[in-house]
């Protein structure tokens, strides 16, 4: 398999070391650099930090406690609380714009819970929610300091299936933004790869350097070493790009620390990557075998176009996925070889999906990993030396004998 | 041990037959030559030979058994449908395409830096190929058929994009690499090139076998029925046994065709009897082109 190792080192070298693949890999880090820098300077020029005033004529806020924010973030400072004797002195420190906005409980406010805010524009949502904080605070402040907590911040349910006798906690957004972003990176890493696959498969036909190639190594080497070469170029592609984004995630999280981080699950990484390879195998050997067939990279990118639109089916229905993750049709999709890998994953994230159809998924996506790269193989060999003539399917079944 | 044993093989493209019960042996040593007009079958039977295409019938047998990976290293191949990686710097090019015969990358890149200077394109090592004209790009070609050592060098029609300086400089090199003990099977249809340099051929026309054996032999086959003759003064138009005679330009110098039957010591000694003094008796030994024409246009009688 030594020359194996050659046409996969030639054929990735030949990529990343082109100026091309160096700006396309930085062109994307980049523009989310920007986009993030744009809407962080427009989150500081639109915080409004005057602090908001309140009126208590109920009286239970007469010694009042204070948030301290030492939970928030950089840009997530609580606005400072001024307490008013009077309505008409919080009226005057509103003219004056001492503060932006100010709320009046009334005296029975202990029995109705009605509350009354004064301001001069639609405040933020945080004018409001800090009072909200600020008033469950205080009116919390008599109970064991454990009990005040929990009732603050709600409670995490873990949810353990009978089944599966996984667990999933119901505040774990990353565990279920993960599978989506996965299902993304993964269609682009596909398109990306395969794209390379194609042009290195055509490239090979343009060149007429066939001859060369087959009286010197293997088809089935020459095909392992560009298929997987050229996935890594994909890969070095995507894997930058996460490595980019974990970045932005990391400094969003210390920014909105509201946004938790939830732990990622390593059962859930592992039925990932479980489903990733061999689908990304299947679909990079079926871009090969179309390379291996056609004659024009455009056509071939024409065909290979298709292959993206089952990928993608997925993204449209994630709505109805996420809300009903054991329907037979969230089943279908998450078995169906093209749909699986952005499937699977975000059901496992979502429920707890019986072990054998997560054995029955990755092993039809296995199988058919397999059959596509015979299938490449095959093209290959038929479409060898046809230059500008394109090979049909039923050719690449029918012949016996190449 | 024949280095290719070539066993009655066919090979039809759809309803054409392009290979037609071709067989030949080459043996180990020298140039052998693959000759025929455009489209007698001549890549089709290489590519047989070399393991590309799977021929329908009969079989072929390549250092004693059939077509392995490790045999690949042992072979240089010279396609006649040129191709080198257009995208990528001619050195690194011949170098990608040298590891994959076998060789250690650095060996390569000494042996492709000899080969460089002596074709003429060490200022062209860091170009792209595409940059290069068709005759260096071939030339290139031939550094990849010939740098990892082959032992079987087999190369179709080399010279058809070479003008004469650079034909003459391949001769030499084919030259060189038989007289260091290579098998170099070459294909071509431009017999005259093969006359100076083949040991043994094949003729092939319309995917049949018409002429296989040692060139000189062949030739003394087809020779015996013509004469050249020099005289001191003209010959008489009249001399039993020779069916016609010309003069090139009536200077003394004629091309006689021979009856069936005569041989040219016959015509010798009647000449003699006669007393025509003779300055050059020579029995003509036709040309590769000219047996071509005989051979093929005969074949072609036949079939009609």
């Amino acid at each position: 398999m030594l020359k194996a190792w050659l046409v996969l080192k030639y054929e990735y070298l030949r990529h990343v070391k082109q100026k091309r693949f160096i700006v396309a890999l930085l062109s994307v880090p980049l523009f989310i650099l920007v986009i993030m820098g744009i809407s962080f300077l427009s989150v500081i020029f639109t915080i409004d930090n005057t602090p908001i005033g309140y009126v208590d004529n109920s009286q239970f806020l007469a010694n009042p406690i204070m948030l301290d924010g030492k939970d928030k973030g950089v840009f997530d400072k609580p606005l400072k609380i001024i307490a008013y004797d009077s309505e008409q002195a919080a009226q005057t420190a509103l003219d004056e714009e001492k503060i932006q906005a100010f709320f009046v409980l009334p005296a029975d406010y202990l029995d109705t819970g009605k509350s009354k805010l004064v301001s001069k524009k639609i405040p933020d949502s945080n004018v409001t929610s800090d009072f909200r904080l600020f008033l469950r605070t205080n009116l919390l402040r008599n109970y064991d300091q454990k009990i005040a907590e929990r009732v603050l911040e709600g409670p995490d349910v873990e949810i353990k299936a009978i089944e599966g006798g996984r667990e999933r906690s119901s505040t774990n957004i990353l565990g279920i933004a993960l599978p989506i972003v996965a299902g993304i990176l993964f269609m682009l890493a596909v398109n990306i790869s395969g794209g390379y696959l194609l042009q290195a498969m055509v490239e090979e036909k343009e060149n007429r350097t066939m001859e060369i190639i087959v009286t010197s190594i293997s088809p089935t080497q020459l095909m392992v070493g560009k298929v997987i070469g050229n996935l890594s170029v994909g890969l070095t592609q995507i894997i930058t790009w996460i490595l980019f984004g974990a970045l932005a995630v990391h400094f969003a999280l210390q920014s909105f620390p509201s946004l938790e981080a939830g732990h990622i699950d390593t059962y859930f990484l592992v039925i990932m990557i479980l489903t990733f390879l061999p689908a990304f195998v299947m679909v990079a050997a079926m871009m090969a075998a179309i390379g291996a067939s056609s004659s024009e990279i455009k056509e071939a990118q024409q065909i290979a176009s298709l292959f993206t639109i089952p990928i993608v089916i997925p993204f449209w229905f994630i709505g109805s996925i996420m809300a009903n993750p054991n329907s037979p049709f969230s089943v279908f999709l998450s078995i169906f070889p093209f749909t699986a890998p952005v499937i699977l994953p975000l059901r496992v994230a979502l429920s707890s999906v019986p072990f054998w159809q997560i054995t029955a998924t990755i092993l039809i996506l296995v199988l058919i990993a397999i059959f596509s790269l015979w299938l490449a193989g095959r093209a290959f060999r038929l479409g060898l030396l046809r230059y500008g003539k394109r090979l049909s399917l039923m050719e690449i079944f029918q012949k016996a004998q190449v | 041990m024949s280095t290719i044993v070539v066993d009655n093989i066919s090979k039809s493209f759809g309803t054409k037959k392009a290979v037609d019960g071709v067989s030949f042996n080459v043996e180990p040593g020298g140039v052998f030559g693959l000759l025929g007009p455009n489209g007698a079958g001549k890549t089709t039977s290489i590519r047989i030979i070399l393991d590309i295409f799977k021929p329908d019938h009969g079989k072929v047998s390549i250092f004693g058994g059939a077509m392995t990976e490790a045999m690949k290293n042992r072979i240089g191949y010279l396609p006649e449908e040129r191709g080198l990686y257009q995208e990528v710097t001619l050195e690194k090019c011949l170098v990608y395409l040298a590891t994959l015969k076998g060789m250690n990358e650095k060996k390569s890149q000494e042996r492709i830096s000899e080969y460089l200077d002596q074709f003429n394109l060490s200022d062209y090592r860091k170009k792209k190929v595409k940059e290069l004209s068709k005759g260096m790009q071939q030339k290139a070609q031939l550094i990849t058929t010939l740098v990892h050592d082959p032992e079987l060098i087999i190369i179709d029609e080399p010279f058809s994009a070479l003008d004469p300086v650079n034909t003459q400089m391949v001769k030499d090199l084919l030259r060189e690499q038989a007289k260091l003990g290579k098998t170099i099977v070459m294909s071509t249809h431009q017999m005259y090139q093969v006359e100076q340099l083949c040991d043994r051929i094949v003729l092939i026309d319309r995917g049949k076998t018409v002429l296989y054996g040692k060139l000189s032999e062949i030739r003394e086959q087809f020779s015996g029925n013509e004469i050249i003759l020099r005289t001191e003064s003209p010959l008489p138009t009249q001399i039993p046994g020779i069916n016609s005679i010309n003069s090139e330009n009536g200077n003394l110098i004629y091309k006689a065709h021979l009856a069936e039957g005569v041989s040219p010591q016959q015509i010798l000694q009647y000449l003699l009897s006669q007393n025509i003094i003779l300055k050059q008796f020579e029995i003509s030994s036709p040309s590769l082109d000219e047996i071509f024409i005989q051979v093929v246009t005969k074949s072609g009688e036949h079939d009609a």
